[in-house]
């Protein structure tokens, strides 16, 4: 299948849901969600004392008869929030043999179209080579061009090449199999810096949780190429075991220190894993 | 290639390039491709710091399996080894004959402590004391060779054995004892001759002989002869002593005893390596008597035993027609000293009639002397010389007339003329012989020589062979005798008392006695009995006896090119190998 097609799958899939946008997140430009500012809805918020340079429109004249001072009414105004999704596009994202790379489509897809369902503006955001937008990304996702998992560096050198603009009180959502070694912190500072919230999806092959089988295996890493020969026996395997626990404790505490949420998808159990994204409340049923 | 003359090892050989390659590929490493490798540090920390671990428990097993089959491989070529000098079967020749208990002290009949044989016996348990052999095996050199016992490890067993080592025996084939020997041990046995002479020759030592000798020049006076025969009616006694001293001359006194009866008692002088003989004539109602010597080196020559001579005489009946025929065969007869009177039944009967004798112990002899186309033959006669009634026939000269006979009906031709037979004999069914004899006494000079009574000498003599008993009462040790009896079974009784069952071969029991002294037959309830002396002048003449060793066992370049199979060492290292390659299978988890 096509990149094309798996974001078609996605955009199927996510038509189902729409993106739960916390209080926190109503900021932006003007459009159909009331937002937590003042603004030009008919929706009432409260009054203050005029101030020059206020319309003049908006004098409460009768307040000014009874009290005899000069008294205008607030509006809430109407934004539309706005979703960031970040895709790690590193190589280790098109995994041979497994279909990760399917995988992150589709979840990028379903997310989208939940952003669309939930009246959000999004924007995606490739991590590689520095931080690049994917073309027609504020399109419906079967629109998005420019998906490839081709890079060979960890996401923390491309916040460092080329940050992100990401928009201020937007829903950031970090898809990416976290396999690179370094400080949680680093990043999640850096996503959560003026988010409304902050959702990092650690989505893995099967391949990425279970050792291989008993023997001599030569493990190649699929973004530096380096190579290690090991031979995996039962020992081995727990040891894997028990390192990938610890890797995912380490963002699920990094995460609950910086106020995002963490949720661990395996690809090849997606559509089964979508209830996850519900308790993490980062969709609501449309 | 010699390897490739093993099928077997070659096809095991062929296991080991493919076990070679079950661990080559099993060794091999799959490739994958992960997303990362910081979930691996440790494994590769781990690797790196116990590599030396994971890659000797791989090797280990690998190389167990290597060595099993190689050892699998080695034990299918028939592996050999050098055999150890001590792991070799010893065969001890032991010479049996009578020398053996030749003493410098006074001479018994026991076993003297200075004989040869116990020297012997004595280095004997001094070489078993010493080295170990894988078994032992004694072989008896008497007249006959003769395997003593089973094969034995340890020297109380072979001292046991020992014990049958009596030293008896008249003569000792020492040659067919090591030919024996040889073919019972095998190739890798090492032979001891025990005997009291020299080696003969190097061909008796070697790296596989050692010939050990115990035996001392000493003088010694013997009977190296004795005899007792019929002479008339009474009996002739011959003696002969013989003086085995290299150098002096000897004084030995003798005594001939009947019992208690002292029959002579004298001292003979005799020069060195010369003999003198006794005669003596005894009545022949004499019984036993025994000669003995003065005590010397050798007890068992010292003393003799001598029975009366057997007296078998055969009652016949003449019942010859003519007068004066009948009268020549009576005085033949009477001539041969072998005839009785008739008082029972009679045992031959001369006759001219046709017909067979009646009677079932009676042997005929038939006188035809019928004158139909006589013919008178001068010669020249085939005499088949080696049947009985021929012995001692000479009859150049003789004229023989005699008439044609009509038929070949009279059995097995003994004396022909041209194809007339003369003299023939038949055996009819009841084992009885028929003996023909075609003469016309006046007309011929047969019966004026001295072949008339040799004639019927020697037929009495045949048939007295045929009545039951023995032939003779003396035997020298080692020869065979023979006992004619109606029985089917017999008894022997040795001179120490001991019994033994005769086993009959066509009509009679032979036997070769053992040992001297009086030995008793037994047959129903007839009784014979007759004497055994050593008589034996070689082993008398103890001036050739020595004493020295000769002969080497062990010569390295010998002993290296001797070989063992040692295939059992081989497949056990492979099946402990392998115990071993299990255990550590199953006690790696899954890990090998």
């Amino acid at each position: 299948m096509s990149h094309r097609e798996h974001l078609l799958s996605g955009e199927a899939l996510g038509q189902r849901y729409a993106l739960a946008v916390p209080q926190t997140a109503l900021a932006g430009m003007t459009g159909s969600q009331l937002g937590r500012r003042a603004g030009t809805s008919i929706d009432f918020q409260d009054y203050r004392e005029y101030q020059p340079g206020d319309d003049l429109r908006t004098i409460d004249w009768n307040v000014f008869a009874r009290t005899d001072r000069l008294t205008i009414k607030l509006f809430r105004e109407e934004v539309n929030p706005h979703l960031d999704l970040v895709l790690d596009a590193s190589r280790s994202m098109a995994l041979e043999n497994t279909p990760k790379s399917a995988a992150t489509l589709r979840l990028a897809a379903l997310l989208g179209t939940a952003a669309e369902n939930g009246h959000c503006t999004h924007a995606t955001w490739l991590a590689g080579d520095g931080f690049q937008r994917a073309a027609n990304d504020t399109m419906l996702p079967s629109a998005w061009d420019g998906l490839a998992f081709t890079s060979r560096r960890p996401l923390d050198e491309a916040f460092t090449i080329l940050p992100p603009r990401l928009r201020r009180l937007g829903i950031r959502v970090l898809i990416s199999d976290l396999m690179w070694p370094v400080e949680p912190l680093s990043i999640l500072r850096r996503l959560a810096d003026g988010a409304a919230a902050v959702f990092v999806v650690q989505l893995l092959a099967q391949a990425d949780t279970e050792p291989p089988e008993h023997g001599n295996i030569q493990l190649v890493d699929s973004e530096t190429g380096e190579e290690r020969e090991i031979f995996v026996d039962a020992t081995v395997a727990a040891q894997f075991r028990d390192a990938l626990a610890r890797h995912r404790e380490s963002w699920d505490a990094a995460c609950r220190q910086t106020g995002a949420r963490f949720v661990s998808l395996v690809a090849e159990k997606l559509d089964a894993s979508l209830p996850a994204l519900e308790e993490a409340q980062l969709l609501v049923p449309a | 290639m010699p390897f490739l003359t093993y099928p077997l090892a070659l096809l095991a050989a062929a296991a080991l390039p493919a076990l070679a390659a079950i661990y080559i590929l099993r060794n091999r490493y799959r490739r994958r491709e992960v997303s990362s490798l910081m979930l691996w540090e440790f494994a590769v920390l781990s690797r790196e710091g116990g590599a030396k671990v994971n890659k000797l428990q791989l090797p280990l097993v690998f190389f167990l399996e290597l060595i099993a089959l190689a050892l699998l491989v080695t034990a299918a070529t028939g592996p050999r080894w050098q055999l150890p000098a001590h792991a070799r079967p010893l065969v001890v020749i032991l010479d049996d004959s009578a020398s053996m208990l030749a003493s410098d002290g006074a001479a018994s009949n026991t076993l003297p402590a200075n004989s040869p044989r116990t020297k012997a016996a004595a280095a004997l348990d001094d070489l078993l004391k010493s080295r170990k052999f894988l078994s032992i095996r004694l072989v008896l050199a008497g007249p006959k060779p003769r395997v003593l016992g089973s094969a034995v490890t340890t020297a109380p067993e072979v001292r046991e054995l020992l014990a049958q080592w009596t030293c008896q025996s008249p003569d000792s084939a020492l040659d067919a004892a090591v030919a024996l020997a040889n073919d019972l041990g095998g190739p890798q046995s090492q032979l001891l001759v025990l005997t009291d002479h020299a080696s003969p020759g190097s061909e008796f030592t070697g790296n596989r002989i050692q010939w050990w000798a115990f035996g001392a020049t000493q003088p010694n006076l013997a009977f190296v002869n004795a005899t007792r025969t019929t002479h008339g009616e009474a009996d002739r006694v011959l003696l002969e002593v013989a003086n085995y001293s290299a150098s002096a001359s000897a004084s030995a006194a003798y005594r001939i005893t009947s019992g208690s009866n002292l029959l002579r008692s004298a001292t003979l002088t005799l020069e060195p390596r010369a003999r003198q003989r006794l005669i003596l004539n005894l009545p022949a109602s004499t019984p036993a008597i025994e000669a003995t010597l003065a005590t010397d080196a050798l007890a068992a020559d010292n003393r003799i035993t001598l029975l009366p001579a057997v007296r078998k005489r055969i009652r016949v009946q003449n019942s010859l027609e003519d007068a004066t025929l009948r009268s020549l065969v009576d005085k033949a007869l009477d001539s041969t000293g072998l005839r009785s009177s008739l008082f029972a039944a009679p045992e031959l009967i001369l006759h001219n009639a046709r017909a067979t004798p009646a009677g079932t112990n009676a042997w005929g002899l038939r006188l035809l002397t019928h004158t139909n186309n006589l013919a008178a033959h001068t010669g020249p006669f085939i005499v088949d010389t080696a049947h009985p009634l021929a012995r001692g026939l000479a009859l150049d000269g003789v004229v023989w007339t005699a008439g044609a006979p009509g038929t070949n009906q009279f059995g097995l031709p003994i004396v022909t003329a041209g194809n007339t037979p003369l003299l023939s004999a038949t055996e009819d069914a009841l084992g009885r012989q028929q003996i023909t004899l075609h003469l016309v006494p006046d007309r011929s000079t047969l019966s004026a020589t001295p072949n008339w009574p040799i004639l019927f000498w020697n037929l009495l003599t045949w048939r007295a062979r045929e009545t039951p008993g023995l032939v003779e009462s003396n035997f020298r040790l080692g020869s065979e005798v023979a006992v004619r009896a109606l029985t089917n079974s017999a008894q022997l009784t040795l001179p120490s008392g001991a019994t033994r069952v005769l086993t009959k071969t066509a009509e009679e029991f032979v036997l070769e006695p053992e040992t001297s002294g009086l030995h008793t037959v037994t047959a129903g309830v007839s009784k014979w009995q007759f004497a055994v002396n050593l008589l034996a002048p070689e082993e008398s003449d103890l001036a050739n006896a020595k004493t020295g060793k000769w002969g080497e066992w062990e010569r390295p370049e010998e002993t290296r090119r001797e070989y063992s199979s040692v295939l059992w060492l081989f497949v056990l290292g492979a099946l402990v190998v392998m115990v071993t390659h299990l255990f550590l299978v199953t006690h790696s988890k899954g890990r090998v």
